[in-house]
């Protein structure tokens, strides 16, 4: 039997694999994005510690460069740094 | 000068602070941290907070407020906390409403919120054995009558025992 595909309507979903729901710092879903963004994912992408918490790339940064030259993690306070630097 | 006094630059909120805070105040209403109660204003810039006293600790039964000023870049930077008067009596707190305690200032975090700093607060009333002033408070006090901020002062953190 051969099957001639007229037509195919795929759907995809994604989820950031972060451990948590939101972001400590701005408290917006990880799914969704930082306040200075419109559109989740690539735009506004996921930023992780060596210490393995997880905040909005945007949100990480403005914080580390408030805090050097020795920025923490906000939420173990371990020194921060970007995981696989 | 207004009550705010404490030369703070009364500049508007970011978008992430005003976003933020929003964000607090409705987890606020559905679970306010116990002892506590937002009064509420028009203002989300400032928040007034009545503190009841713990039971069966030295300030059961009295209650006190607190003003909470958020800067624009809020929660980059910790809001500005202090007791109105009268303030408590507490080693650690000052008779103009200053209040010494480190995550107010050197070991804020963008994690902590309004209902984690009024649970420190308390935590803090809650472990105090004496009714007292810091040693230093009339040299405090007279140092900020300028209205200077508790957030310019250069706090030393001395003592974590209350």
């Amino acid at each position: 039997m051969k099957v001639k595909i007229l037509q195919w309507h795929a759907v995809a979903s994604w989820t950031w694999d972060a451990h948590d729901d939101a972001c400590g710092i701005c408290r917006m879903a990880f799914d969704g994005c930082c306040p200075d963004c419109k559109m989740p994912g690539d735009d506004c992408p996921l930023m992780w510690g060596a210490c393995n918490h997880a905040f909005h790339l945007h949100c990480i940064l403005k914080w580390v460069n408030s805090q050097s030259p020795r920025p923490q993690c906000p939420m173990c306070r371990r020194d921060w740094k970007f995981r696989g630097d | 000068m207004s009550s705010s006094g404490y030369g703070q630059k009364e500049k508007v909120l970011s978008r992430i602070a005003a976003n933020r805070l929003q964000k607090e105040l409705t987890e606020w209403q559905v679970n306010a941290p116990c002892g506590f109660k937002h009064k509420v204003t028009d203002s989300l810039q400032r928040w007034i907070i009545e503190v009841h006293g713990a039971p069966n600790t030295l300030y059961e039964g009295e209650q006190f407020h607190l003003q909470v000023d958020f800067p624009e870049h809020y929660p980059m930077e910790a809001p500005q906390v202090i007791f109105m008067q009268v303030p408590p009596m507490h080693p650690h707190i000052y008779s103009n409403g200053h209040i010494c305690l480190d995550i107010l200032y050197d070991s804020w975090s963008p994690a902590m919120t309004v209902s984690s700093i009024c649970i420190s607060i308390l935590s803090m009333l809650s472990s105090s054995t004496v009714k007292a002033r810091p040693p230093d408070d009339d040299r405090y006090v007279r140092n900020c009558r300028n209205g200077r901020s508790p957030k310019e002062t250069r706090w030393w953190f001395h003592d974590d025992k209350v």
